[in-house]
Formats: structure tokens, sequence, C-alpha cells
């Protein structure tokens, strides 16, 4: 069995006396491709947040290689997130003001690194992603799955452990939605990135290596 | 910091970076010309006693004569004893003490106005060797005069003339042109200081109102270190009491009436409100502008950028417009300044500063000095408007920056 790289035990999550995710374990292993996959409102966002240190757990830890992050401070947080982790979101959440390469290269910018070197790093992975013509234009002349390539692209640029993806296709017609799951499938099989997508299309929640699912903010199979 | 992205988003928002800039600008525009014409007023009325060499002019009121008749002195100028002047001397902060003796002359054809100066004292109206316009200046202990040109061309008065005066005859040596050089202590008649000390010592009228040696004076002249004048000047009042005439820059500066010359506290709370004005205007807009890219900051929090990473692209992006801001307020200021100076200022001049008699022809009329209002934004105001500017920006980002660092990304990436 493959090297477990990223686990959860028994993380809570309350707002108030609102618990949202009930003590959930949950371990991912290198390469491994995960859909968690329940109905809106079941706390499957929330337990990607705190699997991914967005989002500090009530109770429980989480562990990334073996090393307790739960009581990490928010910069250690942050700077685990860019040496280790891609996110991937259902509203791209691309930056306006930059251009398709430099939003690319947005985790690159606290680093001290040439600006050559990060438009080289960025156009790689836009090649990669067939926008290599869209690398000077801005989010607003892209189109919604142009949006998301380049949004998968930033997630690559750090070589990251994990990559997590919320409703990665929820904002794209079917098409588009098929054409950016080959993307992480391909990026799953080929490169061996592991993933833990957030879904509730069952169709696509088919294509993964596990199926965690959530009721009611705990895991019900 | 990342210059790159922080370019890009001032051009991108330009709407929004246009409105701080220009806020914040007029501010600082306001601050430049409030504290330049405050500044160019100062100026303006350190301009009359500036023209005569002096910082400071020292003059005590006293009795005349019942009779105007024979060699007096005006009642604004009465005698300052020589070991007066000596201790004025010995003020901290005083360079240097010119002195001079007016005096009203009274003969039954004319009347006179005779000023004693010491020509070789660039400290009083020895200055007025630059203003001779025929002959040559006077010459020390030598009975000479020179005549005001003005006063000579309508008496018909030339350069080798005779002028008796206390039946000793003075040569006139040359015309002076005083009223363009100086208009404090203008006289029609100027003799060598000794020549006037010896007159008005010879004078019985003026013996009998206030006695005079030939070592004394009645006008005095001080130079002194800026920073000390308000010091001299109540060291003098201390001296001479409620009697005393004495003139600073901001006794002239009092005499404008402007708001600006009135008060320095005007000057201070006008750039203040114009300042905190452009602050909040600035603060709003960033405020605004930061606002509205919650999810931005929230996606680069999740990407990688740690809270400081965070306020110092904030607090640069801040800078950047403040310090813009700055340079374009400065440079409006400037023009305003450069507009400014060709407004014409009109100083009056105390009639005690230069008497005339009342009965004689235009006696009572003011006199001012007008000029231009010497309007320019010094380079220490300049380089503080941007430094002001620059801090500006620092607070307001490393403020707003340090709040907005503080959102959770989860909460702000939530999709709809």
């Amino acid at each position: 069995m493959s090297n477990t790289i990223l686990s959860g035990n028994d993380l809570s999550k309350k707002y108030g006396d609102l618990e949202v995710v009930k003590q959930v374990s949950v371990a991912v292993a290198e390469g491994e491709f995960i859909c968690l996959v329940g109905k809106s409102g079941c706390g499957k966002t929330t337990l990607l947040s705190l699997l991914s240190g967005l989002e500090r757990a009530t109770a429980g830890e989480v562990r990334l290689d073996g090393k307790d992050i739960t009581s990490s401070s928010e910069d250690e947080l942050a700077l685990f997130r860019r040496e280790n982790l891609g996110f991937i979101f259902q509203s791209f959440h691309l930056i306006p003001t930059l251009t398709a390469w430099e939003n690319v290269a947005l985790p690159l910018f606290p680093i001290k690194m040439s600006s050559d070197e990060r438009r080289a790093r960025a156009s790689e992975l836009l090649e990669k992603m067939e926008l290599e013509h869209r690398m000077e234009h801005l989010p607003s002349a892209l189109s919604g799955g142009e949006k998301q390539r380049v949004a998968i692209a930033r997630a690559l640029i750090n070589h990251p452990k994990i990559l997590f993806a919320d409703e990665p296709t929820g904002n794209l017609d079917s098409a588009t939605g098929d054409a950016i799951m080959g993307i992480l499938n391909n990026l799953h099989q080929e490169q061996g990135v592991a993933i833990l997508m957030v879904t509730h299309e069952a169709e696509l929640a088919k294509t993964a290596d596990r199926l965690i699912r959530m009721h009611d903010g705990e895991i019900v199979s | 910091m990342n210059f790159h992205y922080l370019i890009s988003e001032l051009y991108y928002q330009r709407r929004r970076t246009l409105a701080a800039v220009a806020g914040l600008s007029i501010g600082i525009a306001l601050l430049v010309i409030l504290n330049s014409l405050s500044l160019a007023y100062r100026q303006a009325a350190h301009a009359p006693l500036q023209e005569i060499g002096a910082d400071i002019t020292v003059q005590r009121s006293g009795d005349v004569p019942k009779e105007l008749s024979g060699i007096v002195f005006p009642c604004s100028a009465v005698t300052i004893k020589a070991a007066e002047i000596d201790k004025i001397e010995g003020l901290k902060g005083v360079r240097g003490v010119g002195r001079a003796v007016l005096l009203w002359v009274f003969q039954p054809q004319r009347a006179w106005i005779v000023l004693g100066i010491e020509g070789h004292n660039n400290v009083g109206p020895g200055v007025l060797r630059n203003a001779v316009v025929a002959g040559r200046f006077l010459k020390e202990g030598q009975p000479e005069a020179l005549v005001e040109a003005a006063y000579a061309r309508q008496f018909g008065i030339k350069v080798g003339d005779k002028i008796n005066l206390a039946a000793k005859s003075y040569a006139v040596v040359g015309l002076v042109d005083a009223s363009r050089a100086t208009k404090i202590a203008v006289a029609n008649l100027y003799l060598p200081l000794r020549e006037a000390q010896r007159l008005a010592a010879a004078s019985a009228p003026i013996q009998s109102v206030s006695p005079f040696t030939p070592e004394d004076a009645n006008l005095l002249f001080i130079k002194a270190d800026q920073e000390k004048i308000p010091e001299i000047a109540a060291a003098l009042k201390g001296m001479f009491g409620k009697k005393a005439t004495i003139a600073t820059p901001d006794s002239l500066l009092k005499l404008l009436g402007s708001l600006f010359a009135l008060s320095d506290r005007f000057t201070l709370a006008a750039s203040l409100i114009a300042i905190l004005v452009a602050v909040l205007i600035a603060f709003k807009t960033m405020a605004g502008n930061i606002a509205e890219r919650t999810r931005e900051i929230g996606v680069m929090k999740a990407v990688g950028w740690t809270n400081r990473n965070v306020v110092m692209q904030l607090v640069g992006e801040s800078v950047v417009q403040c310090f813009v801001a700055g340079v374009l307020g400065l440079v409006l200021g400037i023009i305003a300044a450069f507009g400014l100076s060709f407004m014409k200022v009109s100083i009056p001049i105390p009639w005690e500063m230069s008497p005339t008699p009342h009965f004689l022809p235009h006696g009572g009329d003011q006199i001012f000095k007008t000029l231009n209002l010497p309007v320019h934004v010094p380079w220490t105001l300049g380089a503080f408007a941007i430094i002001l500017s620059v801090v500006i920006g620092g607070l307001t980002g490393g403020l707003l920056g340090r709040n907005i660092s503080r959102i959770k990304p989860s909460e702000v990436l939530r999709h709809e």
C-alpha cells in the first residue's frame, strides 16, 4: 500500500453550536485520487478546508508526512500550503488585474526569484494546459474553461504533493468540465499527483480511486 | 512585495488609484500653498527692515518742545543714551547695531528732515550708499550732505550747492534716491552721523525735553540672529518700557492683517485640516479598494502568502499611490505658488518709523512698502510634503493591510 501523505484524525469543526464536521478521519495516500461527495451543506468543503490548513479544526489533528500541523501559526500554515498543496476552486479565483502567466506565478511572488524564472515556470505549465497563446491575457478575456486551466496551472506551479479541488467543474458546461476532468486524471495518472476533490456529481466521482460520502458532517461510506 | 503586481493593480484599478491620488494630492497641494503663503507674508513683512540692513529697529517716544522751531526730535524718536546702546550691543544674538540721528530742522523758509547716518555701517541707513543717483556718497568727518533726489528736484538743489544748518554750511556732495531704497527713516537731507549728533547736542529745544550728548542716537537698527529676534525684542521692551517703538518682522506682519499673517496657528490648523481631509479621502478610497479585494487576498493567502507578504504588498501599493499624490500635490503647489507670486502686497510703515511733520505737504500720508508677494516653495517644505505623503501611505497601507490580512481564506473563498 502507498504511503499516507496527509491524514486528518478525529476532525471536528463547530461554528457556535453548529457542528459541521463530526470526528471525521481521512487519510490520503501518495498519488491517490479521492472524491468527496455528498449533498450541499454536508460539510465536504469544510473538511477540505480543515485538511488543507485553510481552516482550523475545533478538535482533532492534521498531519502532513507525519508532521502535526494543527498547532502551526497562520504564517506557518501559509508556507505549508505554498510548499505542499495546490488549490483549484469552483469560481477559479484568478486575480483580475494579473495576466494569465502572472496568475499562474502568483504563489511564487513572495519567493525571491527573478521575474524571468517565474515567467519560464508559468509558461511551461500554460503550454501544458495548451494556453501558451493566452499568456498575456487578463482573466476577463478568458473563457470559463481557460480560466480553470490557468487555475490548475497555478495550483501546479510549486509541484504540490496534493491538489485540493473544490467543485472544479461546477461553473463549467459539461464539455469543458469533461476536459478539466481529463486534465486532472492525467495529472493523477501520469504525474502521480494526489487529488482530493469535492464534487456533488456522481459521474465525476467514478473516475476517482476512492469515494468518500459525507452526510450531515460525518463520513457515511 | 512584488513590484510588477503592484503596478498592475494600480494600473488596472486606475479609477480608484486616481481617486486616491487626486484626494491626497489636493490635500498636499493645500498644505504646500498654505505654508508657502504664510512664509511669503513673513518674508514680505521682513522686507522693509531687510532693505535697511536690519532685523529690528528701536526708537523711544518722548515729549516735544513747546515750540517747533530750530532743531528738534520728532516725538517718536527721542534720545537713546550711548550706555543703552552699549547694553543692546551686548545682548545675546545681536550681530550688529547701526545708529542714526533723525532731526526736524525748522528754518524760516524751509523745513528739513535730517538724518545723520553711519556711512561705513551696513546695518542701518548706511545702505543708502547704493542709492546715490548723482555726485558721491558722504565721507565721514566732513561737513557735507546728501539730498533726497525728489526733494532736490522740487527745490532746485544741485550737487555743489551749500546748505546752512545751525550756522554751519554743508556742501551737497550727492543726490540720493532714498525712497526707492528704503521706506524707514526716510529724510530729505543726510549728514554724517557725527554732524547730526553735534547738531542735536547743540540744540536747546532738544536739550530742554530730551538731554542728548554727541555719543547718543535716537534711531537704532539691529542685525540679529533670526531665531533670537523675539527674545531680543522682548529684552528691548523690558529695557525701554512702554515708550519704546520696537519694529520687528512680526510687528510689521501684524499690520498686514491677512489671516496668514495674523497667526501661525491659523496656518497650522488649516494645514492640519487639509491633511486630515486628504488622509480621510485616501483612507476611504483605499479601504474601499481593499474591501473589494477580500477574495483576492483570500486567494493569495490560500496559495501561500503569509500575513506579512500581504501587508507588505498593500503597504507598497499605498506608498506608491501616496508618493505619486505627494509629487502631484507638490507640483500643484509650486504652480499655485508661481501664480500667487504675481500678487502685490503693501506693508504699511507706521508713521513713527518714518516721521514727517503733519503740517508739511503729505506729512500725514500713510507710507507703504509695496512688493510682489515672495511666494515660493522651499525645498524643506517640498521634502516634508513628500515624506508626509509616504508616511501617510505607509500608515494607511499598514493599518488596512494588517486588518485585511487577518481574514480566513476559507471564509472568503467558499463558492456561492
